[in-house]
């Protein structure tokens, strides 16, 4: 950015402070903004993303379209790497499943890192665990199941997506938070997580409250692992709330912008996000989902963040 | 009879019935091209479709994945590349045909068998959704292992006359499938501190090197004039019912092993094809043939990649659970138009299941027509064009192929390298196809194995434990077991199996 651009939007900024309707002029990037996603076309993360995209055009929040483009691989890392390279110009942008990206720079020696190597722009959703039983399964509430694993410690499975996934840790960091052992095991993606505990292949699973929805008859969720209830699925109660400890871990879907960015942009960034969460066109996509946006600016998202990182740091050295 | 409504909506509607014609073309085009598989298509076309209506986008895209898998035998049968992985072994016989000049009659044998195929597989979904996602439910992991192990059997069938060399080339794709996180603890293996490793090596590059490329290195260090697809045409490159009938109960058995392997999540066409050429071979009447041109070793690896397309629907719509590449694509688009997968999309959106069941039927019908008038002529055109004009094409969209899978100059690195080692097994006799099968079959079935052996409160004993789990497990030492004896009848005569 010159001088001149610069002057410009401090100017604009000035007008805006004084005009009532405030318009999202200072990032307008004329070209349409590559957000970067890091994994597949099809996954829950890229549902996301796209709803983003479409939220944003049919608002008409930006003059460019958000492109998705989805960059897989090394679980999310290939992407990220990427988006991190990125020229620093407003140009780029990644959404990704924070919590996840967190913890597996915490597990893993990843030449990127969430909170050291971006502009964090907001949180736009949140996806919080929870834990599953198959709808036969003798286990009517968790206290049965906390007494099961309480009489045979380790002899109880369960599954998740992947070691040192954010429902991995969840699960894994509510087990240690009650002095409970159990084996865990992993599976690949969230779905074939679900089919393991539909067909009772394993006792419990720690999966995102999300994966329940449709799946009422096939399978019972016996707590949710968050400080607060669902938006959706409001009926299932918290593992607080029956008295059970628990360290907050979610899988935050958060908007990065390459390290550099300048904070009038980072800022515009994220009153456009702001808008995309707060319309009824994204909520409606959301809800069909499963799902509720919960937006958080730039700065919050980086704090929880940051408390996720020193909530989990035990739990991770447990998993290396 | 719900599919009746369905195949009214599809049959009503011009839009539709477009869009059902356009993808069974693009399918059959990108699965021709070597490299470029139908999967990647779809991962490429996708953007696309989400401005279209859902039913529209869904039969678009199921479409090109059946059309695409069959579109493979034709550049397998006419190149000796397959196009899509599906289609490997479709080149073993398929192209020794076309060597014959009778490719006409090979792709007309494969279109027939696809056809077929496609249609059981379909028909058995229609009919028994319900009972396919229950079976799919009750296979765990120590099951899935099981049928893993009875599908590695197979390698012994293409493995031809080195039993010592084939065993290496499925050692390496053994060893290589292993490169990256590991399934279970997330350390990486065999990386080498390189980051993109990590993940693992692309199923995609991979074979666009050992195949694609290989061959054409092939054909470039070749002295000699390269071997031409002799040319076609005439009476003798026609198919016949007395061509054909032979092939029926290999298609009629390759059906039913595609759509069984359909049904299970992750195994995919490409073993689904192996696993009936494998059987056919065993079965046949004349299995000295095969290898060297059998018409019915082009209709049974066909029938059988078709045939999982339809089946591999049930776990994906009533579990979300994805039985291919294909299927994974599917579930996005269904997420993207806010249609919730699971037991329940049969009561909230059953009209739009049946239509998209409905528009397959169609779709079949539809890529079976073009091909069985369209591939010849095609492949006709195609013959004509000197090799030193088609093989700089060949390996220009083969690069460009495994660059656009998933958008990684990485993964071109990785098919120049395999490349360079499907160059290397031909020159000294390995066998790239045992290669490519262990290598697909190797990461499912460590993953499978080390879960069970989490969930076994006896370490391998859960085998003997599960009864579906051992009955695959004798079944595969059986065939071997079988196949042992008779290699070792087979010895004193000097022509060992």
């Amino acid at each position: 950015m010159n001088r001149r651009t610069a002057m410009t939007r401090a100017l604009l900024l000035g007008c805006a402070a004084l005009t009532p309707t405030l318009a999202l002029a200072e990032w307008a990037p004329r070209r349409p903004v590559n957000v970067i996603l890091p994994y597949a076309a099809g996954g829950g993360t890229d549902a996301f993303a796209r709803a983003v995209a479409a939220a944003a055009q049919s608002e008409g929040l930006l003059d460019v379209p958000l492109v998705v483009n989805n960059r897989p691989g090394a679980g999310g890392i290939t992407g990220a790497t990427e988006a991190a390279g990125a020229r620093p110009d407003g140009g780029t942008m990644m959404i990704t499943s924070a919590g996840s990206f967190l913890l597996t720079s915490m597990l893993k020696d990843t030449p990127v890192s969430p909170l050291d190597d971006y502009e964090i722009v907001a949180q736009i959703g949140d996806l919080d665990p929870a834990i599953l039983v198959p709808a036969g399964s003798p286990h009517q509430t968790l206290a049965d199941l906390v007494a099961a694993m309480e009489a045979d410690p380790g002899a109880l499975r369960w599954a998740h997506n992947g070691v040192g996934g954010a429902h991995n840790v969840a699960g894994q960091a509510f087990l240690n938070a009650n002095d409970l052992a159990a084996t865990g095991v992993p599976f690949k993606g969230g779905g074939p997580t679900r089919a393991a505990v539909i067909g009772a292949q394993v006792d419990f699973a720690v999966v995102g409250i999300q994966q329940a929805a449709g799946f009422e008859n096939e399978l019972r969720v016996l707590g949710l692992l968050a400080p607060e209830r669902d938006g959706i699925a409001g009926d299932v109660p918290t593992v607080a709330e029956q008295g059970f400890d628990y360290v907050e871990v979610s899988s935050p879907i958060v908007a990065f912008a390459p390290k550099g960015t300048d904070p009038e942009t980072v800022a515009d960034m994220q009153a456009m996000l702001e808008g995309v969460a707060t319309s009824e066109a994204f909520a409606a996509a959301m809800r069909e989902r499963g799902n509720v946006p919960e937006f958080l600016p730039g700065a919050e998202a980086r704090a929880r963040l940051e408390a996720m990182r020193d909530a989990t740091s035990g739990v991770i050295d447990g998993l290396r | 009879m719900e599919i009746v409504g369905g195949l009214a909506t599809v049959l009503g509607s011009p839009v539709l019935l477009g869009w059902i014609a356009l993808a069974a073309l693009v399918g059959m085009v990108v699965g021709a091209i070597p490299g470029l598989t139908a999967s990647a298509a779809i991962a490429m076309l996708l953007p696309l479709t989400f401005q279209m209506e859902p039913l529209a986008a869904l039969a678009f895209l199921y479409v090109i994945g059946k059309s695409g898998r069959y579109g493979g035998s034709i550049a397998a049968i006419l190149f000796n590349t397959p196009g899509t992985a599906a289609s490997t072994a479709t080149q073993i016989d398929g192209h020794p045909l076309a060597r014959r000049g009778l490719a006409g009659k090979a792709m007309k044998t494969a279109t027939v068998s696809s056809v077929i195929g496609d249609y059981t597989g379909d028909i058995l979904l229609i009919a028994f959704v319900g009972g396919i996602a229950w079976v799919a439910l009750r296979l765990g992991p120590p099951e899935l292992f099981g049928i893993y192990v009875a599908a590695f059997v197979v390698i012994g069938s293409v493995i031809g006359d080195s039993p010592a060399k084939g065993l290496a080339s499925a050692a390496l794709g053994v060893l290589l499938a292993t490169v990256g996180f590991d399934p279970i603890t997330g350390t990486p293996r065999l990386t080498f501190g390189v980051y993109d490793l990590t993940g693992g090596l692309g199923l995609v590059p991979l074979m666009i090197g050992v195949f694609v490329l290989g061959e054409v290195l092939t054909q470039v260090v070749r002295p000699a004039d390269p071997p031409r697809v002799a040319e076609g045409g005439g009476a003798r490159d026609t198919l016949t019912w007395a061509d054909y009938r032979p092939c029926l109960p290999h298609v009629a058995r390759s059906s039913v092993i595609g759509a069984f392997i359909g049904m299970l999540p992750g195994l995919g066409s490409a073993i689904a094809a192996f696993v009936a050429y494998g059987e056919g071979k065993r079965r046949a009447a004349n299995p000295e043939e095969w290898g060297h041109g059998a018409l019915e070793g082009v209709a049974a690896p066909e029938a059988a990649n078709n045939a999982v397309s339809g089946p591999s629907m049930a776990p994906l719509l009533t579990l979300g659970i994805p039985g291919s590449t294909i299927g994974a694509i599917l579930v996005g688009v269904f997420l993207v138009h806010g249609i919730q997968i699971g037991p329940t999309l049969f009561l909230t959106n059953r009209d739009l299941v049946y239509a998209l069941f409905a528009a397959g039927l169609v779709g079949i019908a539809m890529y079976g027509l073009m091909g069985y008038f369209g591939a010849a002529a095609v492949g006709r055109v195609i013959a004509r064009v000197p090799a030193r004009g088609l093989y700089p094409v060949v390996f220009l969209i083969g690069i460009v192929a495994a660059y656009a899978a998933r958008g990684s100059l990485f993964d071109v690195w990785v098919a120049i390298g395999a490349g360079a080692l499907g160059w290397a097994m031909r020159r000294w006799g390995l066998n790239p196809a045992a290669f490519v099968i262990a290598f697909v079959l190797t990461g499912g079935a460590e993953q499978a194995l080390r879960q069970s052996l989490l969930l076994s409160d006896a370490g391998a004993a859960i085998f003997l434990q599960r009864p579906v789990a051992l009955g695959f497990l004798l079944l595969g030492a059986a065939v071997l077991a079988l196949r042992a004896r008779g290699a070792r009848r087979s010895l004193p005569d000097g022509r060992p199996t």
